[in-house]
């Protein structure tokens, strides 16, 4: 199936809005998306699956006297299904409550040029490369270890485009392209099993080292395998990209969401200006940040990406606003409205979270620990409670650090603890940073965190 | 329909020389809507049309998904598919096969009392509606509170090589309630799901006033709580905690994809690792439930599989490839949530049998330790390192409830761990949930109250 052109995808948005205001929408909205996705799939050890995913559709998001509907279709190539979409939107907004604080769409303005999004070496790439990619990856997994079993993993790229349209006159387009090479392992002896191991590579242009990927994620299982248990108590811990994104996706990112502000639900609220983390943690919300996993040219409502601070030295600085809650708090979006494809409406979420890199590299973080944890991989994060930012979760595993050492994995150790006061305990902000999903980060050092051992 | 998909399964076989091709055709319509303290946030409505393929050639598999019925893009779709598939089969070491599967002809109907389809989008308004106020009402200490509604129906039409044709209907009814508290800068939250598979009735029983006041207690009563204390203690279980403790600690590691891939099942089988009080089910028949249905997405029937007896690992969940490779019957766990992805292994409604003693004597029988009624979030790991999030939960003290408890969690390796159970009550519930495994799928858990004498409670103090 041939991807779509620019025109194409911007004219179905243009049409769709002109349809709905012509049935007497007051605001209208539509986003169209194509995703194009090829994976070659590992599983129990070998490559024996693919896929080719090909989905678009068209989201349309109506105001009447102030009430809102949405409806959406998978079915862009028939011009009665987005008839009939856009009449289920004002339909559903009739039969919804008028909303006293809405305040229309957002507003024409210009966008930025994003870099390193779309790379035409990705989309030329052929199901015989992804296979190879993937058999690289699997061998050097299989030589580190006999030890190592690689359970599942895979190469995929793919392609998306969005469009938008408004009735303010928006009118946006931008197409980009996503890598993606990963593999989980687990390492066996006797009636020993591993927790799951995973490394991966993923970005917008092409730049893998499957080789790496199999080796870490196969170095890591082994070293798993002998364990020791800690004891109960609070200490220094080192929390690597995997247990940060995890465990910020759930506490620290609601909190600075503007809805989560204007709905009592942060402790946040009246906090600008105010110090709420230690003076080495500076964090902003880029959107525009070259190659980033969410670097688009605007967010889901067609309002550009920008650069937002949203801590400097430990002051919080800002909240992150989509074009609802900014104006509700007489504000500018900042570019936050994030979409689920063309499925849904659009909800406050993070572009790229991006802790910025203190001086000292991973080696020299671990020389200066005397009595301390690694933590790689987190389980129940999403357990936290995601208005107090308490939380309680399991290291799998944990890896113990004696006097700059590594000495020895240990399982089933539990963390638990308050966002809010971890952050104000963060000692050292490593210089190794890395991109997992929104997050861009190093590994970051932390005092006084509550350790439960087995 | 049924013509075009065995045309294209007839393309795969005839001529890309697949041995199984499978197409499942997906007519999907969806209501749902947010409300946010009274407010509508939006009321949405959405079609899906789409076909997932896929096929075996020489020994691996293909899958395409596409959002169309058009004759010449499935042609294209399952031109691909094969291709790929092929191109991936050159590294085979172990080809894939798949175990028998009688061939079935069936329509499978579903049955509401109250089609979710005609009942108009005001009315689930007013539900979600009057869900929001019976909350927000509750104590001015509630500051926020939201209800997000979801409903599915259509129809999955699957047809394969091997002579099966089944057209089934879909039906899901799903709300989630949260409401969150603030009180002297202690910040609570707390959750609760309904879920169906029967229709809108659903309302009839977890009526909207009830449901609203149900949610909000549950953030108040946390206000006053305290951080438990860190380490090991024997915990009394309520059916929701259970539930979520059966899935997560248990039932990823039954389900055989996960076994194959190293999980500390696989070689356990036939062997105890539970006490006697110990059994489990994984049962995709129960009418109405959330997670039940007639045939999977392979076109098996739906089995009550008995995973745990008396202690004893008893049996897998399967879809046709692990069943072939553990020399057993698929047992109809293949599900996919849409056409935009593949079956693979998932539960359905998943529980442990109740047995003879009632919650008070559980109770009864804990000097120093903690009851965890209702969860918050749950995780498994291979390893059999299990964690599941507490949202209630109460000090027991000489063998009484005592104060309030929040932001527990229980965390232990589930083959140690069963053993210690050490006391099952009689009572019983089921309650729905999603479970994330990649895709996500509606299902069930629960159980009875139960003891353990000893498990890792994470906490703070």
């Amino acid at each position: 199936v041939a991807v779509l052109e620019k025109n194409i995808l911007i004219s179905l948005a243009e049409n769709a809005v002109k349809a709905a205001l012509k049935e007497g929408a007051q605001d209208a909205e539509a986003y169209v998306y194509e995703g194009q996705a090829s994976n070659i799939g590992i599983e129990l050890g070998q490559i024996s699956k693919t896929n080719r995913i090909i989905d678009r559709g068209l989201g349309i998001r109506v105001a009447a006297n102030k009430a809102i509907g949405f409806a959406y279709t998978n079915i862009v190539e028939d011009p009665k299904a987005i008839e009939k979409a856009v009449s289920s939107a004002l339909s559903a907004a009739r039969a919804s409550k008028p909303d006293a604080d809405w305040n229309g769409l957002p507003q024409k303005k210009p966008y930025d040029v994003t870099h390193k999004t779309f790379d035409k070496k990705i989309l030329a790439l052929s199901s015989e490369d992804l296979v190879n990619t993937a058999a690289t990856m699997l061998d050097a997994a299989g030589q580190v270890d006999k030890r190592v079993f690689p359970i599942e993993g895979g190469v995929g790229s793919a392609c998306i485009a969005n469009a938008i349209a408004n009735s303010n006159g928006v009118t946006g387009f931008d197409r980009g392209t996503i890598i993606e090479c990963s593999v989980a392992t687990l390492a066996k002896e006797g009636n020993s099993v591993t927790p799951v191991c995973f490394e991966f590579n993923a970005g917008r242009t092409y730049n893998l080292d499957p080789s790496w990927i199999g080796r870490e994620a196969a170095k890591l299982a082994v070293s798993a395998l002998k364990t020791k248990s800690v004891e109960t108590k609070s200490g220094k811990v080192i929390l690597t990209q995997f247990a940060l994104q995890d465990l910020l996706s759930y506490t620290l990112i609601n909190s600075i969401r503007a809805d989560s502000i204007q709905r009592d639900q942060s402790p946040f609220k009246g906090k600008l200006g105010e110090k709420v983390a230690s003076e080495n943690l500076t964090i902003y919300d880029d959107g525009l940040f070259t190659g980033g996993l969410r670097t688009w040219a605007f967010d889901g409502e067609g309002v550009p990406h920008q650069k937002t601070p949203v801590i400097e030295k430990g002051i919080l600085k800002n909240f992150l606003y989509d074009n609802y809650s900014a104006k509700k708090d007489g504000k500018e979006s900042t570019g936050n409205a994030s979409r689920a494809g063309y499925l849904s409406t659009p909800g406050i979420d993070t572009t790229n979270f991006h802790i910025i890199p203190g001086n000292k590299s991973s080696d020299e973080m671990l020389s200066e620990v005397n009595d301390g944890l690694i933590v790689y991989y987190l389980q129940g994060a999403h357990s936290s409670n995601p208005v107090s930012g308490e939380f309680s979760v399991v290291a799998t595993p944990a890896w113990k650090i004696k006097n700059g050492e590594i000495t020895h994995c240990s399982r089933g150790v539990m963390l638990a603890g308050n966002i809010f006061e971890l952050l104000k305990n963060i000692s050292v902000v490593g210089a190794n940073e890395r991109q997992m999903g929104q997050l861009i980060s190093p590994w970051i050092q932390v005092e006084n965190v509550r350790v439960i051992g087995q | 329909l049924k013509d075009l998909l065995t045309k294209i399964n007839n393309t795969a076989t005839q001529k890309f020389g697949a041995k199984y091709a499978e197409a499942r055709a997906q007519k999907l319509y969806k209501t749902s809507l947010t409300l946010k303290e009274e407010r509508v946030e939006a009321a949405k409505q959405g079609i899906e049309n789409g076909v997932a393929i896929r096929v075996l050639v020489n020994g691996a598999w293909g899958f395409a998904s596409v959002g169309s019925f058009d004759d010449a893009i499935l042609e294209g779709a399952v031109s691909d598919a094969c291709k790929m598939a092929e191109l991936a089969s050159a590294r085979l070491k172990m080809p894939i096969k798949l175990a028998d599967a009688k061939g079935i002809n069936d329509r499978v109907l579903s049955k509401p009392k109250k089609n979710p389809a005609d009942i108009l989008m005001e009315e689930k308004i007013k539900t979600a509606l009057a869900v929001n106020k019976a909350s927000l009402g509750f104590d001015n200490r509630i500051k926020s509170c939201s209800m997000d509604y979801f409903d599915l129906t259509g129809t999955s039409t699957f047809v394969n090589s091997e002579g099966t044709c089944i057209e089934q209907d879909k039906l899901y009814v799903w709300a989630r309630i949260t409401a969150s508290a603030l009180s002297g800068g202690v910040f609570t939250f707390s959750r609760e799901e309904i879920g169906s598979t029967a229709g809108y009735e659903l309302f009839d029983t977890q009526v909207p006033d009830v449901l609203g006041v149900k949610v909000a207690k549950l953030a108040i009563e946390q206000l006053d709580a305290k951080s438990p204390k860190g380490g090991k203690f024997p915990v009394v279980l309520g059916p929701n905690v259970v539930g979520v403790f059966v899935h997560e600690a248990f039932g990823h590691l039954a389900e055989a994809d996960l076994a194959l891939s190293g999980g500390v099942l696989a070689n356990n089988l036939g062997k105890k690792i539970g006490s006697d009080l110990v059994t489990f089910y994984d049962d995709g028949t129960i009418e109405g439930a959330f997670g039940a249905f007639k045939y999977d997405d392979e076109g098996v029937p739906s089995h009550k599989t008995l995973l745990i007896k008396d202690g004893v690992v008893s049996g897998l969940m399967h879809n046709r490839e692990t069943a072939q490779k553990f020399k057993a019957q698929p047992t109809g766990n293949a599900r996919a949530e849409d056409f935009r992805v593949e079956p693979i292994i998932r539960m359905r409604c998943t529980y442990m049998a109740p047995r003879e003693q009632s919650p008070e004597e559980l109770i009864k029988g804990v000097k120093s330790g903690y009851y965890f009624k209702s969860f918050r979030g749950g995780q498994a790991n291979l390893d059999g390192t299990f964690q599941v999030g507490i949202q209630e939960g109460y000090e027991i003290v000489k063998g009484e409830l005592g104060a309030a408890v929040r932001n527990a969690s229980i965390s232990g390796s589930t083959l140690e761990t069963l053993h210690k159970v050490d006391g099952v009550g009689k009572d019983f519930m089921l309650d729905p949930g999603r479970c994330g495994k990649g895709q996500t799928a509606f299902i069930s858990d629960g159980g009875p109250h139960i003891r353990i004498s000893e498990v890792v409670v994470g906490g703070s103090a």
